[in-house]
């Protein structure tokens, strides 16, 4: 079995400081990215921690930062007693400007085969990253059902 | 549809604030994809078994195939080959399907392509292309105005509207 990866790439309209900024404020990261804050200084070595609701629910380390262009941290799921057991993975964002546009490259991998954490964060990159372009070109996230984020929470606590 | 052990070549999730008959309709209807779709015109009655195509600014045809699966507004499955292409012409038909969920107000949008055992190289612009086209659906949908993205040539194609 080959190690798994994802890669997602987003077109949004907005600039590259701007998304940097979305990437790594965790007033911004709680609007779109599941209701989780991201908390760092963003220098090499330094954790990564992201909170929800008071709990820590993933952790890492920063791997690289050179703003606004690049940035990967490691990933260990916190929060989710099934996949806490797998080691860290690591999530790698590219960020390129296009004219009024920037491509942005998320790819997360480091995962062993068989990985569950691969499979959870699978399905929760579109969401998120549907979200963080909405927010950028709109003003607003997307506003989720809450049938559908439980249907989603109790999926990934499962 | 291709037999269930295939293995998709492609699949992209995102998802959009708007309805699912306005999504069914900006894929369906060539004034919208028009805007988003490197400036081509999607043509079909959108009928199972009729023909649709993808028609340049200048007329010529660069995809074409056959409504296999039309429910709307949940549900699109087309035959796909290129024509535009001298080396594509030949390959095997791909599959492209759209599966447009709708969760309250938004829709979770499901493309996914199906393609014969073909060497990689000819699937590389299909998933550099979907993205593009597909951010820029979302831009249209949710802003009204689609992207403008320098394509590599650096060809910006058109953007009416």
């Amino acid at each position: 079995m080959s190690k798994p990866s994802f890669v997602y790439v987003t077109y949004i309209r907005t600039s590259p400081e701007k998304l940097w900024q979305a990437l790594t404020d965790g007033a911004l990261t709680h609007q779109y990215w599941a209701g989780r804050r991201v908390e760092s200084d963003w220098t090499v070595g330094a954790p990564v921690t992201f909170w929800f609701e008071g709990k820590v629910s993933d952790s890492g380390k920063v791997l690289e930062c050179d703003p606004p262009r690049r940035l990967s941290y490691s990933f260990h799921v916190e929060f989710v007693e099934a996949l806490r057991s797998e080691p860290p993975s690591r999530v790698t964002f590219e960020i390129e400007k296009l004219d009024a546009q920037v491509k942005l490259t998320v790819t997360h991998d480091g995962f062993e085969p068989g990985s569950q954490v691969f499979t959870a964060i699978s399905g929760g990159w579109p969401v998120i990253l549907s979200s963080l372009k909405s927010l950028l070109e709109t003003g607003r996230p997307i506003e989720f059902p809450t049938s559908a984020c439980d249907a989603r929470r109790a999926q990934a606590e499962a | 549809m291709a037999a269930p052990d295939v293995k998709p070549s492609f699949v992209y999730v995102t998802y959009i604030v708007a309805p699912a008959e306005k999504v069914w309709r900006a894929l369906t209807d060539g004034d919208f994809t028009r805007q988003y779709f490197f400036g081509r015109c999607m043509q079909s009655d959108w009928k199972v078994g009729a023909d649709w195509a993808l028609v340049m600014e200048d007329g010529r045809v660069d995809c074409a195939g056959k409504v296999l699966e039309c429910e709307p507004p949940r549900w699109l499955a087309i035959s796909w080959r290129v024509e535009w292409l001298e080396e594509f012409r030949k390959l095997p038909e791909a599959i492209v399907s759209f599966d447009i969920e709708p969760m309250g107000a938004v829709v979770r949008l499901t493309v996914t392509q199906l393609t014969g055992p073909i060497d990689e190289k000819f699937l590389e612009g299909g998933r550099q292309g979907w993205p593009m086209i597909l951010s820029g659906l979302k831009s249209l949908l949710e802003t009204g105005k689609p992207l403008n993205i320098p394509t590599p040539s650096g060809e910006v194609p058109k953007a009416k509207g």
